[in-house]
This record gives structure tokens, sequence and C-alpha cells, in this order.
């Protein structure tokens, strides 16, 4: 297994950090928060403004390698790629270019570029924060200082359990099933075929279907359910989680703030109405 | 502990499970439950725990109190308080990410203070003997590993009834012989359902016997239970305690197989797979090391050793899955691998034996498949959809599957993997019947009954390394100071069963 094996999946990186030091619900309300604030600008200034700001802040406090940041960022570059494209040749406004058919209008490519820009910098948030935070910490975490139920929290963590079982079960799948072929030579690669892939993925799926069944059953044997409970390692909330979204959440609220004032913010309602 | 009354049993659009039972088990009483496959020993262990029929959907009769609650009614995890579950699979028990997490989890659940987990947590541990795995992560713990660790949280808050389904059944012999040790009474009521006796050193002193019907037949002394209708329990299926494995081997031949002069003529019959210097590595860490083995048509040869010896990893070799080194030459290779479930292909039992004989073009795959289903005894289930079948019935169709092909060898990983007496009695059956269709047959397990009922040859396998190759029954005949013994496969002190 390498190191970016699928059982690395909720875990996070083994070093220390500031941010893995973190309440885990703090973090992700402010990750949510942040990702909620940004959905306001339209304009390109403020999420980029935001971004360099926030991303590299959170970098450093999570001791995050640039290079783990961009190569993980860069599962999110198709998906900007694709806002920005789509909104470039549907918006109305000024045409700039014709591509195949297709207007580019100003304002499509402002709001593209935008929202472009806006994935990235909540994609690379939403690394820094998976890379420091521990899968059953986060949920401990929710149902001590998010109410969210133990029964809910619980069935995450075994479903999190039949997951970091699949990347086996699907070799052992593909093995197993590869070898029912008579005609298959010793040493023969495992079939890609998207039928062969696709058996392969329906067995997967009837496994984690009944592991899953019988952990649910499991965490009711074992008196899930039955009433109050405590927590043996509860999560600790301190000031410094304060401090963490005080300063975050102040950061982002600067930037949106400074750049009304520049006159470069743009919302979905002043589209149109104003020119950048 | 236990009442129950005129309790009835049944599964939606099936016959009764359990018929008429009044049992009663009294506070710190332990019980050995005995029956055939399908008589309804663990759905009366999911009874007493509530899941049956609340989280799983049946009628049932009768009345069933368990510590003076109605199981029948009350929740599950309020049951739990004085109910702790053992069954065979670790995977399906761990539910949580690391090992203190998880024998943690149903005390917290009991909302019991943290400095009082803390301490149920060790001692909980260090009665299984896994305080060392404390910290680990439950993913990567072994099979007799997750089960001490599965064990110790059932254990935890000291449960004032245990129901225990199985819990050696796929284990290796060194660590079901462990769990087996760990089962001693701890203080409260329990029930043990398993096959394994020779590895439960400290047997109940009272047995319950169901039979085919899930009707009580038999409940008294164990030791009288046992011996005195030992005859009648054999013939229902029943695995004994301390049968020497010579008597079992007898069975073969009251199975129908016509093995019994086969295994001692042609001992030189054709080579059909030749394996030489036969080298694995996986991560970093050689799993196989020169290995040298000689297939023969007709011959079953066993591959025993413990967990982690390399046994799968010979076999996924042998039919060329994953890169070696050394050489392997010989006939065309089938594998049927542990779990049935993970090898089927389609969506019918007729389509998943024709499957094969389509795929290599041979003339006339519905005929051969027809067949080859009725000498699996499973020509009544074409239609059926192989995932719904039962485990005895999915093992036998995944050997079908593969034999149906025509291969010159046959591997197969734990062919009887936590089957009981009489589904392993059957697949035994048809795997001898491969054989003496003049296949070479290689099957790895951990169950040395298995191998004196089935195996011609045996080679005995620790740390990648051929520890012994030879016939199977002098090397069974040497069990207490042979290579069975150095590879921990059987206990020093354990002469009585070793001599077969």
């Amino acid at each position: 297994m390498t190191s970016c094996s699928p059982a690395r999946f909720g875990r996070a990186l083994a070093h220390d950090s500031v941010l893995h030091r973190r309440n885990p619900t703090v973090k992700l309300v402010v990750l949510l928060a942040v990702s909620s604030a940004l959905l306001v600008p339209v304009d390109v200034a403020t999420p980029t403004l935001v971004g360099l700001l926030l991303v590299p802040a959170a970098a450093l406090a999570g001791r995050l390698p640039a290079r783990t940041l961009a190569t993980a960022c860069a599962a999110f570059a198709p998906f900007a790629a694709s806002l920005l494209a789509v909104n470039a040749v549907t918006r109305d406004g000024d045409v700039l270019a014709r591509v195949a058919g297709l207007e580019v209008t100003r304002t499509g490519l402002v709001v593209g570029t935008s929202l472009a820009i806006r994935t990235l910098v909540v994609g690379a948030l939403a690394v820094v924060f998976t890379a420091t935070t521990d899968g059953p910490r986060l949920m401990t975490s929710l149902h001590q200082h998010a109410r969210l139920p133990a029964r809910v929290t619980y069935a995450i963590l075994a479903g999190y359990r039949v997951l970091e079982g699949l990347p086996e079960a699907w070799t052992t799948i593909r093995r197993a099933q590869a070898v029912r072929d008579p005609s298959r030579r010793r040493g023969a690669p495992l079939p890609r075929d998207p039928a062969s892939l696709a058996r392969a993925a329906f067995a997967l799926l009837v496994g984690a279907l009944r592991q899953g069944e019988r952990l649910s059953v499991t965490l009711q044997l074992r008196g899930l359910g039955a009433g109050p409970r405590t927590v043996l390692r509860p999560v600790p909330l301190a000031a410094a989680d304060a401090a963490l979204a005080l300063v975050a959440l102040g950061a982002c609220g600067l930037a949106l703030l400074a750049s009304w004032r520049a006159g470069w913010l743009l919302t979905w309602s002043t589209l149109g109405s104003s020119s950048p | 502990m236990i009442e129950t009354s005129a309790l009835g049993v049944a599964y939606p659009g099936r016959a009764p499970v359990l018929r008429d039972l009044t049992l009663r088990v009294d506070a710190g009483e332990r019980v050995l439950l005995l029956g055939p496959s399908g008589s309804g020993k663990s759905t009366l262990l999911r009874v007493l725990a509530g899941v049956v029929p609340q989280l799983v959907d049946a009628d049932v009769s009768g009345r069933v109190l368990v510590a003076g609650q109605d199981a029948t009614t009350t929740d599950p995890a309020t049951l739990a308080r004085d109910v702790g579950t053992l069954t065979q699979n670790p995977a399906d028990q761990l539910c949580l990410p690391s090992v203190e997490e998880e024998v943690a989890f149903p005390l917290e659940n009991r909302a019991w203070p943290r400095e009082r987990i803390e301490q149920a947590v060790a001692h909980a541990l260090a009665r299984v003997g896994a305080t060392h795995l404390r910290h680990r992560r439950t993913a990567e713990l072994s099979g007799g590993e997750g089960q001490r660790v599965a064990l110790a949280a059932t254990l935890a808050a000291a449960p004032e009834l245990l129901l225990l389904d199985e819990p050696t059944a796929l284990l290796d012999p060194a660590a079901a012989r462990e769990v087996g040790r760990l089962l001693r009474p701890a203080g409260g009521a329990q029930v043990l359902v398993e096959h394994r006796l020779d590895e439960v050193v400290d047997l109940p002193d009272r047995t319950v016997v169901l039979d085919d019907d899930g009707r009580l037949v038999a409940d008294g002394p164990t030791r009288e239970v046992l011996h005195d209708e030992a005859g009648r329990w054999h013939a229902l299926g029943v695995r004994l305690p301390g049968a020497p494995w010579t008597a079992r081997a007898t069975r073969r031949t009251t199975a129908g197989s016509t093995a019994a002069g086969s295994r001692d003529v042609g001992t030189r019959t054709t080579r059909v797979l030749r394996a030489r210097g036969l080298g694995v590595r996986r991560g970093g860490r050689d799993v196989l090391m020169g290995v040298d083995l000689d297939v023969h048509a007709g011959r079953v040869t066993a591959v025993v050793g413990l967990n982690g010896s390399g046994k799968s990893t010979l076999l996924l070799a042998l039919a060329g899955l994953l890169p070696y080194t050394g050489g392997v030459e010989g006939g065309s290779v089938g594998l049927v691998f542990q779990q049935p479930e993970q090898q089927f292909l389609t969506r019918t039992v007729a389509d998943e034996v024709a499957w094969g004989p389509r795929r290599a073009r041979m003339p006339d795959p519905e005929g051969l498949a027809r067949r080859a289903l009725a000498a699996a005894a499973l020509e009544h289930l074409a239609d059926h959809d192989p995932f719904r079948l039962s485990g005895g019935q999915q093992r036998r169709l995944s050997v079908a599957a593969a034999a149906v092909c025509g291969h010159d060898v046959l591997l197969a990983d734990e062919p009887t993997f936590g089957q009981d007496g009489r589904t392993t009695a059957a697949t035994v059956a048809l795997l001898r019947s491969l054989a003496d269709e003049g296949r070479g047959l290689v099957v790895v397990t951990h169950d040395l009954a298995l191998v004196a009922d089935l195996a011609d040859d045996l080679v005995v396998l620790a740390d990648g390394r051929v520890l012994a190759h030879g016939p199977a029954a002098d090397l069974l005949s040497a069990a207490p100071h042979g290579p069975l013994r150095t590879a921990g496969l059987v206990p020093a002190d354990d002469h009585a069963q070793a001599h077969a």
C-alpha cells in the first residue's frame, strides 16, 4: 500500500501542528462559514483576496507542504475549469469572442473566473481540514459539541470500517473472478474491461452491504442507543479554538469589507447593474 | 437467567427453525448448545439477544425471558446491559477504528464514569492477553487478535449472560486454542455454540442438543450426553470433541467416496503441476521462500500452517494471480477462494456453472452445467440467485463452477471455512470425487480433521518456508513431536488427541 492509498481516508497526516490540535467541530464550522461567505461575491478580486489571506495561513498552521497541498487541490481543477467554461458562454453581456458558435461574454468570464477561484480556495481549505483532522475525533466532537446523535456518529464510524476494508476486498474479488476464466493465462493482468469491473463492483457492494448490516447489529448489541452515555476520551473545546474561529472568520470578513470599500465587490444582485 | 417456554421461530416463508423449545438456564450456569446445521442454534442465540424478531424479521411464538425481560420486545440495546454477544467474525464485531475505543464503547453506552471505564478497559484487555494491542488500529489486527479484542469488548462490562456463537470458527488452531482457553467461566451464565470442541479446554458441564427440526432432543450433563449417545449425534452431523482423526476419516468411505484404495496405490501417478523454488515478496517482505511442490493426478495435497505462514499466497502464486520468482509448470489451474460470494459472476446458479464452459467455448455448456449441478446436489436450485444460497450451498456451487472447467489442477483455500460437520462432509465428498476423476488437488486448511479426512499428502508451512512435506498419515501420527507441533498447529500437551 502506498501512502496515498484509500486506507488513509479519514486519517489526519501523522505529524502534529496547531491545526491538528484544534477542535474538529470548530474547524468544520469555520470551513462551512468561509465557504458560505464566498457564495456572495461573483467578482474575481474578493475570492482571490480571501484565498491569498486564508490558504497560506492554513497551510502554515497545519504544517502542510506546498507540494502536498497543490497535488490534493489538483483534484478540484477540472471542476473549476468546467465552471469557468460553462459560465463564460451562458451569461448575457458584452460579447468578447465567439468560440465554436458560442458567445463568450464579459460578465460570463468574470462570474466563471470568480466561481472557479472560489472552488479552488474552498477546495484547498477542505484539503487542509481533512489532512489535519482525525475522522473518529471529528465524530466524537460532533456528538459532544454539535449534538449530533450517537447513533448517527457511530453508524458513520462503522461505515468507515467497511470503507477501510474495501481496497483489499476489491483486489481479492478481482483475482477471485479473474481465475474463473478458463482461458486465462498464468500471470496475465487482471481484466479491466467494463463488464468485469462491473461484476467485481457488484460483489464488492453485496459484501459491503452485508458487513454494514452485521456491524449495525453489533453496535446495538454493544448497547448503543440504550440511553445517556459517557465518552472516555472527550474532545476538548478551548479558548484557542475560539481564537482560531475569530482569526479565520475575521480575516475573511476584512477581505470582504476591503473589497466592498474598494468598489470591487460584485454580488448576484448587483451583477449587470454595475461594471467591474 | 434464561427462561423460554414453548418457543417457536420461523423466518418469513420458511419452515420453523425452532419448535416448542422450553429451556431454563440459571444465573452463572454454562451450557453447550449442539445441533446440526440449520437446527436453529444461532437463531436461538439471536432470539436471546433480542436480534430476532426485532432487527431480523421472524414469527416468534411462546415466551422468552432473559434476565427477567421479555427478549422479543425489549430493545436489544437495553437487553445488552445484561447480555454480551460474541460471534464468529472479528470483521463483523469491531465497529470502531481503534482497539481502545472498541473496548470502551459498551461501557460508554452504559454511561459509566470515565475513571471506571479506564480501569475496566485495562482489565478486559489484560484478561484476554491483549494489553499490548490497546493503541492499535482494529483494521490492522490479525484474526486471532481481532477475536480477542472482540471478546474483551464483550466481557468488559461483565455481563450476566454471555452468548457465544462459534467464537473460534474462523481462527487458526493456535488462535482457536487461545480464544477457547479464554472462554473459561467469567462469573456469568454462558450459552456456547461451538463446532471445534477440541479447542475449548473447559467445556460447560451441561449440554443441550437440538435436532434437524429445531427440537430439543437432549439436555443433561455434558459427559453423559456426549458419550452415552455419541453415535446418535454423529448421525445428526454433530462433531464431537476428542474423536480421533482416524475415526473421522472413516466417514469418508461412508460418504460414498471410492477413495479408500486410491490413497495407498498410485503414489507416483502423473504429475500435473510442478513448482520449484517458488518465492513471493509483498510489501518489502518475503512471504514465501524456496517452496518446491509436486501435484499428482488423483491425489489431494493439504497445505497447513498458522495464519501468516504463506498458505493463501502459495495458492495465488500457483494460480499465477500474483508475481512470483521461481518456476511453476504444468496443466491448467482452477482456484476456489475462501469466500464463495467473492467469486460469483452471474445471477443464477445455472449460469454460474455454465459461465466457465461458455467462456472456454466448450461444446454444450448447459449440459455440462446440469451434470455438474447434479454432482454437487444443487440441481433443484438452478434458477436461484447464488448470493441468496446458504453457506454450504454457496461453497458447493463455487467448487462445482471451478470443477466444470476441467482443470488439471484444482486449488481450494479453506473450503470448509465456517461450516459445520454436515456441510463439511458434503464438501469433502465433492472434493474427493474430483480427485478420483484424476485431477490434482491442493487444499489449504487449518482444520487437521479435514486433512485426515481428505488428504494424501501434507505440506506444513511456517513463516513462508516448507517445514515438512510427506504422506499425510505419517505426519499426522507424528503430530505431538513432529513438524505439526513445531509449526504450532498442535499443542505440546495434547497427546490424547494427536494419537490417532
